[in-house]
């Protein structure tokens, strides 16, 4: 009887997230473009066919991966190191956490108009930065080797403040007695982190890390208004590359098909970082060689 | 009379004079048509003085009003369409580039034209501009402004410019030898649709076709689509273009040129004019022609912009004669005078005073005669892209043009099969 | 480490963009292409005026993004509250799977939802209707917003609401007197999260709305960043970012307490 109070939120969860899946695995097994009048007409396995072969997904599969890889290793680091910050109690914390919060609130289109700004060639200050410094104008937003930089430092930007309040509450729930034991010991601060810090953060960790890379895989705000996928689409993602093949070459079709892909995608390389997590730090009792209360 | 009476006749005669006053306001209202345009910024401020010309002429019956769409053609084009998906777009006609048509035809968004513009009015058109206005046996879009793909080349270096490809690399070697020219020919060779073009041209010129659509046969990697990749590929790899030429777009082209470095360059109508600015170097030495092939085959690229109307539109004959005006000669001269907009109809191009102030508009009318647009598929874009792509890695030496004009061919077939455009 | 310098540098590097930008908004064009000269007629508003008088004005974007933030934020309460004190009754395992169901979708990245979304925009008629988005942002952040709530009910001792049973109140009632007051907290967390989420979304609004009048603010400034003819139009367009960041700023200060603790207690329990 009290179930049927979970029907409201149930029956839209799953026409929301559900519904689409289901419809994306159907459809990439049909045509469903403009040629067949968006009406959708089965054409077997030609779809993932033509992925497999689809160069432009394969460079737009490992850009994204970089992209993410990269950001998201970016900012667990600094993350950390924030919430280490944040963790100690000193006058004016309350103020700067929330002042450091501030990125993380604005939307992604409203920022990246500025950071378009910021990395420009020849007036913004990044370039009198490298000019003043001897490297040169470096073109940050024209050169194809450089520009997923821009986005990389941009998306750490604005997510990295999400990450460190997550390990921040982590941080919190650590007892302070465990650290004077250490302290006691003889030791510093690296064996404090290593024995201490990481493994109790372990899951903390972990959440901040799949949420963050889940989201980074599909990350396609900042691209469409940082760069739009240029310069040469050296910076497009799969999100916007399936995006544009709904809305721009009104093949829908064929985008269902690369969205489902990605989504496979991206659920193995959350269990893949899920399984090296494991690795990576050990827990709290294999680090102390103590069995856990 | 009696009072009542008086009162109902004076109250009936208000009632009156107040229905007569609606209507008429009603009826001055209703003709009052409103009908707005969808344009690319530049278009859209080059067309600023004919819309006020119109307005004044037809003050009172319609009003014409330009929406001024972003400078990036895609994005406006992606504008139009996030409004089409949804139902309903909030304009009546649209400004609209040549390879977007079929797209939007087999969509169903566009009225058909054929009652508005009869075979007179077809006729009137030069035989090029006539070209990518219509799908699927319909008229959808009226021509704006035409332009092509043409060989520019140093007068003052040549009596008479090459004709076919081999003739030009021998010149074009010859001139370099001399230290005339550091290089002999620059083209747009980057990733991107400018590459498209320019191979459309040369596979043409060689007597082949990209991609013939009634039959949707593809002809990439038939023996003129090698020869062409691999023409191009030749060109950077015995120097007579620079391998510069593969990040090239068309300003770098036109730099190149317009500084004396190169004796050939491919690009569009507008490069004229730049050529005879002051600090041109190559000004008063340039010449026009069409695009070197095997006898009989040269081809331009067709690029143009032209006036269509959304179905569904409850303006549609205003719509009409907005874009008469928009295209009639008169509009068309002020256009090409201004800002360079090559003219669409035969008595604009072949107006002796035009003719007398731009001499250079007769070889634009010559090279119009032989445009040939892209392959008008609804799929262009995808197909499009695979080419650039595949065309990249052979003019890069990735590839050989065999290779990657077969991977071209093959992607491109996958492409059609998997859009449902062949079983 | 100095803790000062530290603490300069976050600040520097989390606010430093956002003040280039009121800096930018604020110098005339000519200006803007020597940034560190010093010139006369340097500062100006007119790039304010530009962004307040454009065809649609640039509040009506705001309010866009108000009249969809406030009723999204409603309907996922309406929905998320029930479904969240329900899920403590219901069997533990069925609990638990629903509870890492719901922490799967809260990871997903739901901008491939879209194509799905625009297909129920365009069968059903919902496209250009601010309400309409409601819908599927209510969907989005239910996840979250039941698990946050699910652990504020879960805190709750069980006596108050066996006590409440005993007097006869009916759930409906209970929940109204005494279930909802007591997690008032949360629900504010709850509530906060989901507007700025609202207030962020881009994918979703990107295809759902296509009229300008009717746009919410991030596509209101992707478009704006689409559509300039200008080769250094950014004196507008950091005018533009500055408008479009002060209500989110002013969010963010106003509310940091709940937002900081729905973050928290969302991590903790996640």
């Amino acid at each position: 009887m009290i179930a049927l109070l979970l029907v409201p939120a149930l029956l839209l969860l799953v026409i929301v997230f559900v519904g689409p899946l289901f419809r994306y695995a159907w459809l990439s097994f049909h045509a469903d473009s403009v040629i067949t009048g968006l009406i959708a007409v089965p054409n077997g396995g030609a779809n993932w066919l033509r992925l497999v072969q689809d160069q432009r997904y394969w460079q737009d599969l490992f850009q994204t991966l970089r992209f993410a890889g990269v950001s998201v290793g970016l900012e667990l680091v600094l993350a950390l190191l924030i919430a280490l910050l944040l963790d100690q109690r000193w006058r004016g914390r309350d103020v700067v956490r929330t002042l450091a919060l501030i990125p993380w609130a604005l939307p992604t289109t409203v920022m990246a108009l500025g950071w378009r700004w910021i990395f420009n060639t020849p007036y913004g200050p990044i370039d009198h930065l490298t000019k003043s410094i001897g490297i040169g104008s470096l073109n940050i937003l024209g050169d194809p080797n450089l520009t997923w930089m821009a986005t990389v430092w941009a998306d750490v930007w604005k997510t990295t403040p999400f990450a460190a309040l997550i390990l921040l509450a982590g941080l919190q729930t650590i007892p302070g007695d465990l650290y004077e034991a250490v302290r006691l010991e003889g030791g510093n601060a690296m064996i404090c982190l290593q024995r201490i810090t990481l493994p109790l953060l372990r899951p903390y960790i972990l959440l901040a890390l799949l949420f963050r890379l889940a989201q980074a895989f599909g990350v396609f705000d900042l691209i469409q208004v940082l760069t739009g996928g240029g310069p040469a689409s050296s910076t497009e993602s799969i999100a916007l590359y399936a995006y544009w093949n709904a809305l721009r070459f009104l093949d829908f079709g064929y985008s269902a098909t690369i969205i489902m892909a990605s989504f496979i995608l991206i659920s193995f390389i959350c269990v893949l970082a899920w399984i090296a997590l494991q690795f990576i730090i050990p827990t709290h009792s294999k680090s102390q060689g103590v069995v856990e209360p | 009379m009696s009072r009542n009476a008086f009162l109902r006749r004076l109250l009936g005669s208000i009632f009156a004079v107040f229905i007569c006053s609606a209507l008429f306001g009603l009826a001055q209202a209703k003709t009052i048509e409103s009908v707005s345009i969808l344009m690319a910024a530049p278009f859209a401020d080059a067309t600023q003085d004919l819309v006020q010309q119109f307005n004044n002429e037809h003050h009172g019956e319609i009003k014409l009003n330009v929406i001024r769409g972003p400078l990036e053609t895609e994005a406006m084009s992606d504008l139009a369409i996030s409004s089409l998906l949804l139902g309903k777009a909030p304009f009546d006609a649209l400004l609209m580039d040549v390879t977007w048509l079929p797209k939007y035809a087999a969509a169903g968004w566009m009225e058909p034209l054929e009652n508005y513009f009869q075979q007179g009015d077809v006729e009137s058109l030069a035989k090029g501009a006539r070209e990518g206005n219509s799908y699927n046996g319909h008229l959808y879009r009226w021509p704006l402004t035409s332009d092509m793909g043409l060989l520019y080349y140093r007068t003052d270096l040549m009596d008479q410019p090459p004709e076919t490809p081999e003739e030009l690399v021998l010149v074009s070697q010859s001139l370099q030898q001399n230290q005339k020219v550091n290089w002999g020919y620059v083209w747009q060779g980057r990733q991107y649709e400018g590459l498209s073009c320019v191979y459309l041209e040369m596979i043409d010129g060689f007597g082949g076709d990209w991609l013939e659509t009634r039959s949707n046969q593809i002809g990439l990697n038939s023996t003129p689509g090698i020869e062409a990749a691999a023409w191009l590929q030749a060109l950077i790899d015995q120097g007579v273009s620079p391998k510069a030429v593969t990040n090239y777009a068309e300003p770098e082209a036109l730099q190149s040129f317009k500084v004396g470095d190169a004796a050939f360059m491919r690009n569009w109508p507008y490069a004229w004019a730049e050529l005879q600015k002051k600090d041109s170097a190559v000004k008063g030495n340039v010449g026009i022609t069409t695009m070197v092939a095997k006898p009989g085959h040269s081809t331009a690229t067709l690029g143009s912009w032209g006036l269509t109307v959304l179905r569904g539109s409850s303006h549609i004959d205003a719509s009409i004669e907005a874009i008469r005006f928009l295209t009639s000669d008169s509009a068309q001269k002020q256009l090409f005078q201004k800002y360079g907009y090559t003219p669409t109809k035969r008595s604009v191009i072949e107006d002796p005073e035009l003719l007398e102030e731009f001499p250079i508009l007769s070889e634009f009318g010559k090279a119009l005669e032989v445009v040939k647009p892209r392959p008008q598929t609804p799929l262009y874009a995808q197909v499009s892209d695979v080419l650039q792509r595949q065309l990249s890695s052979i003019l890069t030496g990735e590839k050989t043009a065999q290779i990657g004009m077969d991977v071209a061919a093959s992607n491109t077939d996958q492409i059609l099969i998997s859009a449902g455009d062949r079983q | 480490m100095n803790r000062r310098f530290l603490i300069a540098v976050l600040l520097l590097w989390s606010l430093g963009p956002l003040m280039w930008q009121i800096y930018t908004s604020l110098s005339s064009d000519q200006a803007l292409t020597q940034p560190f000269a010093l010139a006369d007629h340097r500062w100006t508003l007119v790039h304010y005026r530009n962004v307040l008088t454009s065809n649609p004005p640039f509040w009506r974007y705001l309010l866009n993004s108000l009249i969809v933030g406030i009723s999204s934020t409603f309907l996922c309460l309406l929905l998320a509250l029930p479904a969240a004190y329900a899920l403590n009754r219901i069997s533990t395992r069925l609990a638990i799977f629903s509870r890492l169901a719901l922490v799967g979708a809260a990871l997903f990245p739901y901008v491939l939802l879209f194509l799905g979304l625009l297909e129920l925009a365009r069968t059903f008629n919902l496209g250009n209707q601010l309400l309409a988005l409601s819908l599927p942002y209510a969907a989005l952040s239910q996840p979250l917003a039941i698990l946050l709530l699910n652990s504020a009910f879960h805190d709750l001792p069980p006596e108050l609401e066996d006590a409440a049973k005993l007097e006869g109140l009916s759930l409906f009632q209970r929940f109204r007197w005494i279930l909802i007051p007591l997690i008032s907290p949360a629900t504010a967390s709850t509530a906060i999260l989901v507007f700025l989420f609202s207030w962020n979304e881009y994918p979703i609004a990107l295809t759902w709305i296509s009229d300008s009048s009717k746009l919410t603010l991030p596509v209101a400034m992707a478009r704006i960043a689409g559509s300039s003819i200008y080769s250094v139009p950014y004196g507008a367009y950091a005018a533009a970012t500055v408008l479009g960041s002060i209500p989110l700023v002013l969010l963010v200060l106003i509310f940091q307490k709940p937002i900081v603790s729905g973050l928290t207690s969302g991590a903790v329990k996640g």
